[in-house]
């Protein structure tokens, strides 16, 4: 009997089905993995599991008797755990604080922190994931954020554990590590779902994969019976090109220089030590690392929004060491920035609007601090047309976009500018196949065009695909650089995490040329 | 900016109208409501309460003249709170700011007396402007620097503000006489009435001309909440101030400076509110004294609100308070119902207005029935 | 001079001062830290302070009109509580729109139920608790005078005020409901997926401030005035928010800042006796609190962080 099962479970949200009639079985002991494009409707189904959403039709079943989930409590009760791709972890608060939440132990509403300390060394002994019960999680590394979160579900008394793209945040070496702790639940006797969308992942850790597309389920295999290109297929739905072909590079003048730059981060820590690095025109230079080893600052000093503390940074021989934000732009740097929805676009604003940001000061949008709107509704246009971006009209508010067009509209924005140089971090970050490829060409074009670009992406297939060479930052310093061919993933996560702060195990599984075009 | 591309359908764009102009309207209705039925309850002859209402507002001239009369300030106060909220400032302290205008205002007309009013009425104007745009400053200088909340720290300035006038009305600028009040400003520095403009003959002849007591301010007001308009859509300093208001992120990533934004939008608030206070002083009090003022900047945010910080929504938004306003005296005559019923009323708009959810409600129902209608 | 200024009676009269903000700022402290921002801690207290005296003028007891003043406090922060979370409102514009209300409905049945706007009779109020006579000579009469005279001459509301604040400072971090109460104004999604929920949190919080608020009204006019005037709590909430600031969110430390600013006001009142001798304008004593909550603010806030996810409506998915 399945521990859990879903069936035909369906959820509308207003205009979208995102799921349509899915049904799922999970045995005891069993990993399934949920393969599928974002916006396929994987987290959606599993946020009905969990409680958090409440279906239109369909039910679940636990052990086989119905269970009515209406809420996340519901769920824990009927042991289901969650592991969120973004955290819900309290960041000011201890690890054993944010572990008992909700089900704290003690008398009279008061909490017995012993007690709770205690348990949650337990739980950590007994399943083997170490950590320091009284750190505050916001002192903590990403991989142990997310072993705190898998020890609450398990503190809560997880049968069924659902982790919701648990690998995005991590190295190689993490995920490895994660599919060792994932292994030695299901053998305790728990049941895990685990959500993804990268291939490789679905290969070496599931037992069972059921892929969605579309808000459906649309195949059922295993890791034996198929091949990631097969897998690939089912997905998207369509053949995938894994690999995106670009000519040799032709470096011409230096562009960007960048000499012993050191800068801190908003705690006054120093975040980048001492960094020196070129870029030519007519090149893609990838800054490849671990999330938080100072890329952030990196790129925030080179567009102005940060003040470096030493060294110096040059635009074609021009000094922007100490370029604000503005100069920067006026200088020809683009930015698409990390984060689109907080930096990227203004979202209450219109798609015109959206598009001058930065070029709102210049001619020939505005002349003596006065718009005009003549000449903004025409670049507007002409923009949105020649960067494919779909929308009725270039006064729809830019929130109604989707994500994939929303971040069409900034590369519109930053490209369209032809500035010098384009640095791009995450650009990629959450979009689907179809406008991840349009980015990546633009991204390729602009250095056809003898452009010089910065990339900074987590994502190693990423910078593998586009850079011609490769910075590996670790810890506010430049430890390696690769030229495209050099490298590989285990290479590049080797360094990444340090270079020999983590025992490289070959056997795990092959690192394939053949990458998923999914998430690259 | 023209028509778009594909042009919406003529039905949806009527739809985006009223759902804009929709939801202040029955967020006001509401709060009417809601009012009538506490006068109501409390005992009051609603309806009485009501006819004593219209009758004092919009009566006749005289009466239409007083609601013109009291919605001038609140032109000025709604445009400083609307165009700070339109850079994510609450700018709760249009009030002490608006005693500084009046200060500046009254202090000057009384200096630059026997100059002709071509001088001094323009830099009475500019300088009550400046006197608002100051007292805002420090509060906005603290806002950009160190994130200090500009609602308390406006707040405290308003109070500090009205103890300043206080003792300047007792003190060194006391009129001779009983009443603390400063010196009348000279009639070449007041803003006359609009009766005044025209011969005896033309308002014998035209009777809807003798507006009592209102004044010229209320053209002031017109062509400042257009300006405000003007600037907030059609130059780069409203294109920053509404981006730093939606986005501080996105727009600092744009190379907008957001402190250097931040102390412009709240000095330009201030400064608005500023004007509400030399309109006070040119066009009804001719001088200053403590109460000369009541609560025009407190009333200035149901006015921003109610106007969804629109700058010529501001203009009827403000009629209406100012037509409660005017009436609520004859209410109080007429019907026995306490004038405070008045704040009670202004409070509900604020709260219909924000919980929108509410208003949303009614208006959706509606569009549902404009669209079987249409349909 | 100075001798006629620091006295014992100055030191108390902090005490009674900072009292009725140091109960909106620990309302405001456990308001915020479940993330509801409450700039209406005016209007409660004002509130507070109208129907607790209504209560005491209506029935003769001063007990059952402090209790009044706690419903009433209660009963307008609902709406607060119903328009931050439920309606998904701008809390400060919420917040607003209850000061103006406040307002209104003060002065409104002020003169329904009074006939006159502006001040009612004087109402029956609570006096000190301890009478202790400050006799006796010598160094160590000179101490009991002393002591005595801060700490043993105050009504019941100074008293219970310090005791709520010890409770709140202890119960915010050592309780259940503290550990959801911090965690929800940092992450509230978190806390609704360990199936905690926040809307009940955030209501009982924000209805916890106006009880608190309300209290505050209660001391200012049982206690201290003995009876309401119109607007009588001239900008006190917002001093209390900025004690809580001051404070960093912590009950104790919202209880230290107001007895700062309970402080400066009775340095303000005690140097106004001396208007003659150091021919100072009454009115920049009057401002002077309001003075130092500016710089106050100016000198803390770069340093006190609030809590993460203040002032943010929390939306359950679908």
């Amino acid at each position: 009997m399945p521990v859990l099962e879903l069936r035909e479970i369906t959820k509308v949200f207003p205009g979208v089905i995102a799921n349509e009639r899915v049904s799922l079985e999970l045995e005891k002991g069993e990993i399934v993995a949920l393969l599928g494009e974002n916006g396929a409707g994987k987290t959606t189904l599993m946020n009905v599991v969990y409680g958090l959403l409440s279906a239109d039709g369909g039910e679940i079943l636990m052990d086989g008797e119905p269970a009515k989930i209406k809420s996340p409590r519901q769920a824990i009760d009927h042991g289901i755990g969650m592991v969120h791709q973004h955290f819900m972890l309290v960041e000011p608060l201890t690890v054993t604080e944010n572990i008992v939440l909700g089900r704290e132990p003690g008398r009279l509403g008061v909490i017995d922190f012993k007690i709770a300390r205690e348990r949650v060394i337990e739980i950590s002994q007994r399943y083997g994931l170490k950590i320091d019960p009284d750190a505050r999680i916001e002192d903590l590394s990403v991989g142990m954020q997310q072993r705190v979160e898998i020890l609450k579900a398990l503190f809560q008394g997880a049968r069924v554990l659902i982790l919701d793209e648990p690998t995005a945040v991590l190295t190689p070496q993490e995920v490895r590590e994660l599919f060792g702790v994932v292994r030695s639940l299901v053998d305790e006797g728990l049941s895990v779902v685990f959500i993804t969308h990268k291939l490789e992942e679905v290969m070496a850790v599931a037992d069972r994969i059921v892929v969605m597309r579309d808000g459906r389920v649309v195949g059922e295999t295993r890791p034996e019976d198929t091949d990631e290109i097969g897998l690939a297929r089912m997905m998207v739905g369509r053949d995938v090109v894994l690999r995106v072909e670009k000519p040799v590079s032709t470096c011409g003048d230096t562009v960007l220089e960048v000499s012993d730059l050191h800068a801190d981060d908003e705690r006054g820590l120093e975040a980048v030590k001492g960094v020196s690095f070129s870029v030519c025109g007519g090149e893609v230079v990838a800054v490849a690392g671990v999330s938080g080893n100072g890329q952030t600052e990196l790129v925030d000093c080179i567009v102005g929004l940060r003040r470096p503390t030493g060294g110096t940074m040059h635009l074609k021989g021009k000094d922007i060491t100490h370029a604000s934000a503005r100069s920067s732009i006026e200088a020809g740097v683009s930015h698409i920035p990390e984060d689109r929805h907080r930096r990227g676009l203004v979202l209450e604003f219109d798609l015109a609007e959206n598009l001058i940001l930065g070029d709102h000061r210049t001619p020939p949008y505005s002349t003596r601090g006065l718009l005009h709107p003549k000449a903004v509704t025409t670049m507007a246009r002409k923009r949105i047309d020649d960067y494919d971006v779909r929308t009725p009209s270039e006064k729809v508010i830019a929130s109604n976009l989707s994500g994939g067009n929303q971040q069409k509209l900034v590369v519109a924005r930053e490209i369209g500018r032809d500035p010098e140089l384009l640095v791009a971090a995450q650009p990629t970050r959450g979009l689907d196949v179809g406008a991840i490829e349009f980015v990546h060409r633009q991204i390729l074009d602009e250095r056809a065009e003898g452009k010089a670009v910065l990339l900074v992406s987590l994502e190693l297939e990423e910078v593998l695909s586009l850079a011609d060479r490769i910075l590996v930052m670790y810890e506010g310093r430049i430890v390696r650089e690769f030229t495209a061919d050099e490298a590989d993933e285990e290479t590049l996560g080797y360094y990444m995490t340090g270079g020999g702060g983590v025992k490289l195990d070959d056997d795990a599984r092959q690192a394939g040329p053949i990458e998923s075009g999914g998430d690259a | 900016m023209s028509d778009s591309r594909e042009g919406l359908p003529a039905q949806r764009r009527w739809m985006t109208v009223l759902q804009k102009v929709g939801t202040p309207l029955v967020s006001a209705a509401l709060a009417v409501l809601v009012g009538s039925i506490i006068i109501w309850a409390s005992g009051y002859d609603a309806g009485a309460a009501f006819a004593a209402l219209f009758k004092g507002s919009l009566g006749g001239p005289k009466q239409i003249g007083d609601t013109i009369l009291r919605a001038i300030p609140l032109i000025f106060t709604g445009l400083a709170v609307g165009y700070g909220f339109r850079a994510g400032l609450f700018n709760i302290g249009a009030e002490g700011q608006l005693f500084l205008g009046g200060l500046a205002a009254a202090w000057l007309g009384v200096v630059l007396a026997g100059l002709p009013w071509i001088i001094v009425v323009p830099i009475m104007i500019i300088a009550s402007a400046l006197a608002g745009a100051a007292w805002a400053f420090i509060p906005a200088i603290l806002k950009a620097r160190i994130g200090a909340h500009e609602v308390i720290t406006t707040m405290m300035f308003t109070y500090i503000g009205r103890y300043l006038v206080s003792w300047l009305v007792i003190g060194p600028l006391k009129a001779p006489g009983q009443i603390p009040q400063t010196v009348a400003i000279p009639p070449e520095a007041q803003l006359p009435r609009i009766q005044e403009l025209f011969s005896a003959g033309t308002l014998e002849a035209l009777p809807f001309l003798q507006l009592g007591r209102a004044h010229l301010g209320i053209v002031v007001a017109v062509l400042m909440a257009v300006l405000v308009w003007v600037i907030l859509k059609y130059t780069t300093l409203g294109y920053e101030n509404r981006a730093v208001g939606f986005n501080p992120w996105a727009s600092e990533t744009a190379g907008i400076s957001v402190q250097w934004t931040t102390v412009k939008a709240l000095c330009i608030s201030g400064a608005l509110a500023g004007l509400a206070g030399s309109v006070e002083v040119m066009g009804v009090h001719h001088r200053l004294f403590d109460q000369f003022s009541s609560g025009f900047g407190f009333t200035g945010i149901a006015v921003a609100l109610l106007a969804k910080n629109h700058p010529i929504g501001v203009i009827p938004a403000a009629l209406l308070f100012g037509a409660l306003s005017a009436g609520a005296g004859t209410m109080q005559f007429e019907a026995d119902v306490p004038q405070k019923i008045i704040l009670i009323i202004q409070a509900l708009v604020i709260f219909f207005v924000a919980a929108e959810e509410i208003v949303l409600w009614f208006v959706r129902r509606r569009q549902k029935e404009a669209m079987s209608h249409a349909g | 001079m100075l001798g006629d200024i620091i006295t014992p009676d100055l030191f108390a009269s902090a005490f009674r001062m900072a009292t009725p903000l140091a109960l909106a700022a620990i309302g405001g402290t456990i308001c915020e830290r479940s993330g509801v921002v409450n700039i209406a801690l005016e209007g409660i207290m004002l509130t507070g302070a109208f129907f607790g005296t209504a209560a005491v003028l209506a029935t003769g007891s001063p007990w059952f009109g402090v209790l009044m003043a706690m419903v009433a406090g209660v009963v307008i922060s609902a709406i607060h509580a119903f328009a931050s979370v439920n309606l998904k409102a701008d809390q400060v514009v919420s917040g607003t729109a209850i000061n103006l209300l406040a307002l209104g409905v003060t002065g409104f049945l002020m003169e329904r139920w009074y006939g006159h706007p502006g001040t009612t009779d004087p109402i029956k109020t609570l006096g000190p608790i301890l009478r202790l006579t400050a006799e006796g000579g010598g160094f160590l009469g000179e101490v009991w005078r002393w002591v005595n005279g801060i700490f043993l001459t105050h009504t019941p509301i100074v008293y219970i005020t310090v005791l709520i604040a010890i409770f709140a400072q202890w119960a915010i971090y050592n309780t259940r409901w503290g550990l959801r109460l911090r965690a929800m104004g940092e992450h509230p999604r978190a806390v609704d997926t360990v199936g905690v929920n926040v809307y009940r949190g955030r209501w009982v919080a924000v209805l916890m401030s106006g009880a608190l608020a309300g209290l505050a009204g209660a001391n200012l006019t049982i206690e201290q005035v003995g009876s309401f005037t119109e607007n009588m709590t001239n900008g006190r909430g917002f001093i209390a928010l900025a004690a809580n600031i001051f404070g960093r969110w912590t009950a104790l430390g919202s209880y230290g800042a107001s007895l700062l600013f309970g402080l400066a006001d009775g340095l303000q009142i005690k140097l106004q006796i001396l208007r003659d001798v150091i021919r100072i304008p009454p009115q920049f004593f009057l401002m002077l609190p309001y003075v130092l909550t500016v710089v106050v603010l100016a000198g803390v806030i770069g340093r006190a962080v609030a809590p993460a996810a203040v002032g943010e409506p929390y939306e359950k998915k679908g």
